[in-house]
Formats: C-alpha cells, sequence, structure tokens
C-alpha cells in the first residue's frame, strides 16, 4: 500500500522534499567546488599573475614591450617609432599654454602658425616658436612652454583598443594588420591565454625533482606510520590491559586534535638550535644546529615524523575497531592450538584486516598527495626546496613566493595536474569499495 | 582478553616509542610558566611574563581578544552551517527517493574523498573577483563548503542507521515525510548531530591554510594564522611566548575533547587529515 503510486507518473511529494532538502547543498557545490574545478583548469590556460592583474589589463607602451616587438615580431622600425618622444602642437598644448599664463596673443598665434605641426626634437620645436612674432621672453619661458607639447605615448596606460590605436595613429604611425596584431600582443598588459605553462611545467628540470618529492613523501609517510605503525600500534595496544590501551591511543591521538600550527610549533621546539635536541645533545659532544633544517636527509626524517605522527592515528582507530570485531573465539582456538603471539598476529589478526588496510592504503595516499600544510609550517619547502611537494609547490607559486610576483596561471596549472590525479583516484576508490551496496532503493515510495 | 601473553614487554616497547610525543606535549605546558637556562632541560624558576599577551596587545599584531572572537564567530557560523545543510542533504540522500539520487551520492563520495586544498588557488580568485576576500563571511562560505560532502556524508550513514519502521509507522498515521523527518527521524540522529557539530567547530577552530590565504588581514585574522605570524617572524624569537600563546588556543581543544571524546571517535574514524 505504500508503493502504490508507480514510478515516474507524477512528480511525488518525497521527490520535491528530497530536492529541496538537497538544493542548499548543491548551490554551496556548485559554487565551491565545480566552479573551483573549472577555474583552475581555466586559469591554467592564462599567464595570469600579480601583474597582469585578475580581471583585465589596458594597452601601454614600455621598454620591454618594444624590445619584444622587434625581437620576436621584427619590426624594430615601428619599436623605435613608438618609443620617440615627438613635440606636436595640438589642441591640448595651446589650451594647457593658455593656462600656464602665455599671453592671448601667443596663444593665438600658436594655433594659427604652428598648429597640427610635429617636431623630432624639443630644439626644432623650440626654433619653430622662436621664429614667432609674440614668442616668449627669456629661456626658461620658452622651456616651461615648449615642455608642454611633449608628446610620448611611452608609459601611458590606455584602457581600450581604440583609444590605443587612436594615439597611435596621433602619432603619424600608420599600421598594417600584422603590426596592429603584433603591437597588441607586445603592449596588453591583462592576462591572456597561453598553453605555456604546461610547456614550461614539462620542460624544467625543477617539477621533476616536485615529483619525486612528492613520491617520496606519500610512500614513505604512508607505508612508514599511517599503515605500518598504524597496524603496530593497534596490535600492540590489543594485547595490553585496557588502561594502558586507552592511555596509549589516547596520547597518539593527540597529534590529530592539535591544531597544526601548534603542533608544527612543538617538531620546531624540539629540532630548534636551541631547542631540545640540542640541549641534550650538545653535552654528548654533538653540534648545537638546527636538526631540522640541517639537511634536506634531516628535513625528511622530520617531514615523515611531523605527518605520520598525524596520520598514524587514524588507521589506528579503524584497525582496532576491526581487531575488536574478530571473534574472541578464535583467539581463543589459537591459542590452544600452540600459536605464539606471533603465529597469532600472522594467521588470526592479519587476514581480517585486509580489507581496512586498503582502505587506508587509498585514502590516505589520496590526502598526503595534496597535503602540504605541516610542510609549509615545519621547513616551506627547505631546505632549498629539498622538501617541496607538489601541492606546495602550486601554493608556493601562486599563493606565496618570495618573488612576489604571484604566479596564479602557472600555480593553477600545478593545481590542474593534483585535481585530476584526485578525481582519478578517488573515482577509481569508488569502484574498488562497492559503491552499489550504497545506494540501495528506498522501501518507502510515497 | 589474551592473558596468555605477557604484556608489560609490549607497554614497555610502545612506552618507549611514545616518550618523544609525551616530552613535547608535557614541555609545551611546563614552558609558558616556567623559565629555563640556557642549556639546560629543568626550568629553574616559575614566571608569568609568558603570558603578557594577555594583558597587552604584542607589537604589529591584532589583540589576542579579537583574533579569538574571530576565530570562535569563524567555528560557530561554519558549523551552524555544516549542520543545517548536512542533515537536510543527509536525509534527502539516505531516505528519499530523489532523482538522480544515485548520482548525487557518487558526486558527495567524490567530493569526500577528494582533497579540497587543490582547489584553492581557484578559490583565492574567485574571492578576490566577487569582493569577499579578506572578509570572515568569505572565509566561513568556503570551510562550510569544503566541510560539507563529509557532513552529508557522515549524516547520511547515521540516517542509513535508523530503522525504516520508525518512519513506516508516522506515515501510517498520516504524517509527511517532512514531518515524520522532523518529528520521529531527526531525534534519532541528534547524538551525530552533536558529534558532527563538535566536529565540525574543532575543524574551523584548527584551520590554517584557508584563512591565512582568504582573510590574512589583522582585522578578520584567527588565532592559528595569528600564531603563525608570530612564530614566522624571525625578529621576537620567544619559543615560550609562542608555547603560550599556543596553550592558550589549544586548551578549548582539549577541554572539548576530553567532555565529547566518545562522540568524536565515531566520527574521527572518518578522518579528514593526512
Amino acid at each position: 500500500m505504500l508503493r502504490a503510486r508507480p514510478d515516474g507518473e507524477v512528480m511525488s511529494g518525497s521527490r520535491i522534499l528530497g530536492l529541496l532538502l538537497l538544493a542548499p547543498a548543491f548551490v554551496f557545490v556548485v559554487l565551491f567546488f565545480l566552479a573551483p574545478v573549472v577555474l583552475t583548469a581555466v586559469f591554467a590556460l592564462t599567464n595570469m599573475s600579480t601583474a597582469t592583474g585578475i580581471t583585465g589589463g589596458a594597452y601601454q607602451v614600455t621598454q620591454s614591450g618594444m624590445r619584444e616587438l622587434a625581437e620576436r615580431h621584427g619590426e624594430q622600425a615601428l619599436a623605435d617609432a613608438l618609443a620617440r618622444v615627438r613635440y606636436t602642437v595640438d589642441r591640448t598644448g595651446i589650451d594647457a599654454a593658455s593656462v600656464e599664463g602665455a599671453s592671448t596673443a601667443l596663444v593665438s598665434e600658436l594655433d594659427r602658425r604652428l598648429a597640427g605641426q610635429s617636431f623630432d626634437s624639443r630644439r626644432e620645436l623650440e626654433r619653430a616658436i622662436k621664429k614667432l612674432d609674440n614668442r616668449p621672453r627669456g629661456t626658461r619661458a620658452l622651456k616651461s612652454l615648449s615642455a608642454l607639447f611633449e608628446r610620448s605615448i611611452v608609459n601611458t596606460r590606455f584602457a581600450t583598443e581604440e583609444e590605443f590605436f587612436d594615439a597611435v595613429a596621433g602619432l603619424g604611425i600608420e599600421l598594417d594588420a600584422t603590426q596592429r596584431a603584433a603591437l597588441l600582443a607586445t603592449t596588453y598588459t591583462g592576462w591572456t591565454w597561453t598553453g605555456e605553462n604546461f610547456s614550461r611545467m614539462f620542460s624544467l628540470p625543477d617539477t621533476r625533482r616536485t615529483f619525486l618529492n612528492t613520491i617520496i613523501y606519500v610512500f614513505a609517510t604512508l607505508i612508514v606510520f599511517n599503515t605500518g605503525f598504524a597496524l603496530v600500534l593497534s596490535i600492540v595496544t590489543h594485547y595490553m590491559p585496557d588502561r594502558p590501551a586507552g592511555i596509549f591511543r589516547a596520547i597518539w591521538l593527540l597529534p590529530r586534535i592539535s591544531p597544526p600550527v601548534l603542533y608544527v610549533l612543538l617538531w620546531k621546539w624540539l629540532a630548534w638550535d636551541t631547542g631540545f635536541l640540542s640541549r641534550i645533545l650538545v653535552p654528548l659532544g654533538f653540534e648545537s644546529r638546527n636538526w631540522m633544517l640541517d639537511n634536506p636527509t634531516n628535513a625528511w626524517v622530520f617531514i615523515v615524523l611531523i605527518n605520520g605522527f598525524v596520520g598514524a592515528s587514524m588507521g589506528m582507530l579503524i584497525f582496532s575497531a576491526a581487531i575488536r570485531s574478530i571473534p574472541v573465539s578464535l583467539f581463543y582456538a589459537s591459542e590452544v592450538d600452540g600459536a605464539n603471539r606471533w603465529q597469532q598476529v600472522r594467521y588470526v589478526i592479519l587476514p581480517q584486516l585486509r580489507w581496512p588496510i586498503l582502505f587506508i592504503t587509498c585514502y590516505q595516499s589520496l590526502s598526503l598527495l595534496t597535503s602540504f600544510e605541516y610542510i609549509l609550517l615545519a621547513t616551506e619547502g627547505g631546505p632549498g626546496g629539498a622538501t617541496k611537494v607538489w601541492a606546495l609547490a602550486a601554493y608556493l607559486t601562486a599563493l606565496n613566493n618570495y618573488a612576489g610576483n604571484l604566479e596564479y596561471g602557472y600555480g593553477a596549472a600545478l593545481a590542474l595536474v593534483l585535481v585530476l590525479v584526485g578525481v582519478i583516484l578517488s573515482l577509481a576508490y569508488l569502484r574498488l569499495f562497492d559503491f552499489k551496496s550504497l545506494v540501495a532503493p528506498p522501501p518507502i515510495e510515497q | 582478553m589474551t592473558s596468555n601473553y605477557r604484556s608489560w614487554p609490549m607497554i614497555l616497547a610502545l612506552g618507549v616509542v611514545t616518550i618523544p610525543l609525551v616530552l613535547m606535549y608535557v614541555y609545551l605546558f611546563v614552558d609558558t610558566v616556567t623559565n629555563t637556562a640556557p642549556g639546560s632541560v629543568v626550568p629553574h624558576e616559575f614566571t608569568g611574563e609568558h603570558w603578557r599577551f594577555l594583558w597587552e596587545t604584542l607589537p604589529g599584531r591584532p589583540s589576542i581578544y579579537v583574533a579569538t572572537l574571530n576565530t570562535f564567530v569563524f567555528a560557530t557560523a561554519t558549523t551552524l552551517i555544516v549542520l543545517a545543510i548536512s542533515s537536510t542533504a543527509g536525509y534527502a540522500i539516505s531516505r528519499l527517493n530523489v532523482p538522480f539520487r544515485a548520482f548525487f551520492l557518487a558526486g558527495v563520495m567524490v567530493l569526500h574523498a577528494f582533497p579540497t586544498v587543490t582547489l584553492i588557488i581557484a578559490i583565492f580568485l574567485i574571492l578576490q573577483f566577487i569582493g569577499l576576500y579578506n572578509t570572515l563571511i568569505g572565509v566561513i562560505l568556503v570551510k562550510a563548503a569544503l566541510e560539507l560532502p563529509f557532513g552529508i556524508w557522515i549524516m547520511k550513514g547515521f540516517y542509513d542507521t535508523v530503522p525504516w519502521e520508525i518512519e513506516m509507522a508516522g506515515i501510517q498515521d498520516g504524517a509527511s515525510r517532512l514531518t515524520v523527518w522532523r518529528k520521529l527521524v531527526l531525534p534519532q540522529v541528534m547524538p551525530a548531530v552533536m558529534a558532527l557539530g563538535i566536529f565540525s567547530f574543532l575543524a574551523g577552530w584548527s584551520e590554517f591554510i584557508l584563512p591565512l590565504v582568504l582573510a590574512p588581514d589583522n582585522k578578520v585574522q584567527v588565532l592559528s594564522v595569528y600564531l603563525a605570524a608570530l612564530i614566522a617572524d624571525d625578529n621576537n624569537f620567544d619559543m615560550a611566548l609562542f608555547k603560550s600563546v599556543g596553550v592558550f588556543y589549544v586548551v578549548p581543544v582539549i577541554i572539548m575533547f576530553l567532555f565529547f571524546q566518545g562522540k568524536l571517535m565515531s566520527i574521527y574514524g572518518g578522518g579528514t587529515k593526512g
């Protein structure tokens, strides 16, 4: 009777309610997941950076732009013409002269005799002015007058293409179609579309190193701590009375519940050159030094320890729960059969942990691949880039670097690689962990 | 249970491995109220000077109370949004015959497994575009959104454990699905909502990368960014001060953890950290 209404006849109550309940989540997910994923891909195809800004740009003749125009586009003559300073007697200049206090007679004579004329140098302009009947008295007056007609488009920003070309035409420069295109390419200050981020990524030796670092980081942490040590923790605490077991589990949870900034501070205190390690090792004849940043090997040991101490607790919780669910009779039976502790671990516990181990490995490989918080706080990728992993490289490139020019485009290209790997791996893991059983149809149809 | 084996070798072995961790946390508290001579590991006097940030504002930093208030607002607002949205969406995905239900669920699962920190560059640029950069609202919305797949996933799991008979009975008595959810099902999962709430609050309280990138200004600074900026400032190196600020920052976390340990365990198993 509850299944009275057949499927798909009308939009049923539960469907509308369901959509209403899902709507807010949907909006959030679209705004902060789908949009960022798509935009990461879009930004990856641009050269966006602090220098280009993010909203758009203007047209500006700059020295570097003109060098590019001459070298890349072979337009040496055009570049020279654009970079040259000219003296043109135009409306703006004449108006400025009258505001500056030039006599009415001089202004009208300028307008009558020189308006529209252009001179290649200041001296030529001044010579022309000197020939006027109402010429200014004194060199200073002449200089300040001629300065008003100095015309150059170098370092002037033009908001639109038209304004820019009008100004170029105002210099008396004629452009053909290829020159226009070359000029636009070399004077635009905003971001443009480009595929260079990817060619750059594949050609830089830095990328290879970052890639290898990432592999080392993920596998070392995953094998030694997130599964290895987590297994040790859960099995060892299993063989303890409840009280000490509880205490150990609580202690090993501390890194996970501590805020990352504080947790990494504790490690710094341990490794600092006046820190705890130095204090106990100096009396033993070691030199005082920063144990974490001293050399790449030490840095890696600390990075793996810092991440591993946090990562071990998740495996510990899941494996402990799995061991608890093994029937006690299995343990008794194995003991009656004379199994020692190692054999019990090997033949009773481990076979039961196969799926939890697989789950932890998959899940944490993905988290480790993209996590950079602890490395950023501990070494910032140092010393000398030795502990820079992929996610950290993306972050540093786009959001925080010493050079000051944040390369959003290149950073997004680096991040895009992680996004793709992340999506592919999570889809693969979904298949592995049997998705269908989770979506059994609801028994109430209303 | 397996009393045939002695347990003390195990306790001893694990104890040795655990020593560094214990030392770090013991000294965290000890160093905030004592002074230690250089080269020594045993404190020689008690002092309160490391807590001076409580009554004077440190140079170049916002007041600790401003940062604390920001952190509290940030964590609370994030929690409320996460709770409101995941308790509704989780129910819809768990129990209602929504079109594309499998699609939604797969989406949530992928997003849950998908580490969100990779999106931070695009999110940074989006917030710049829409003018929410350097505001608490912006970073709250982002943090809530990134916690959502996890929240929905957890709530879906808890709704799945509620017996269908409860809803069947409600519907037999003539209640609508909405009423059934509000009056019958929601009370059943209240412990889960509590657990998720505490978890989200602690996650918000600890969050570092998002506020660092999206709201670094002194006015909207949260405690994690405050502490990190303090540590990063090479001119004023004072480990005991850092630790005192750290203790001030972590005490609410420890208190909540001690009170709600049992509830949190059900959630940490699905953990979000690497």
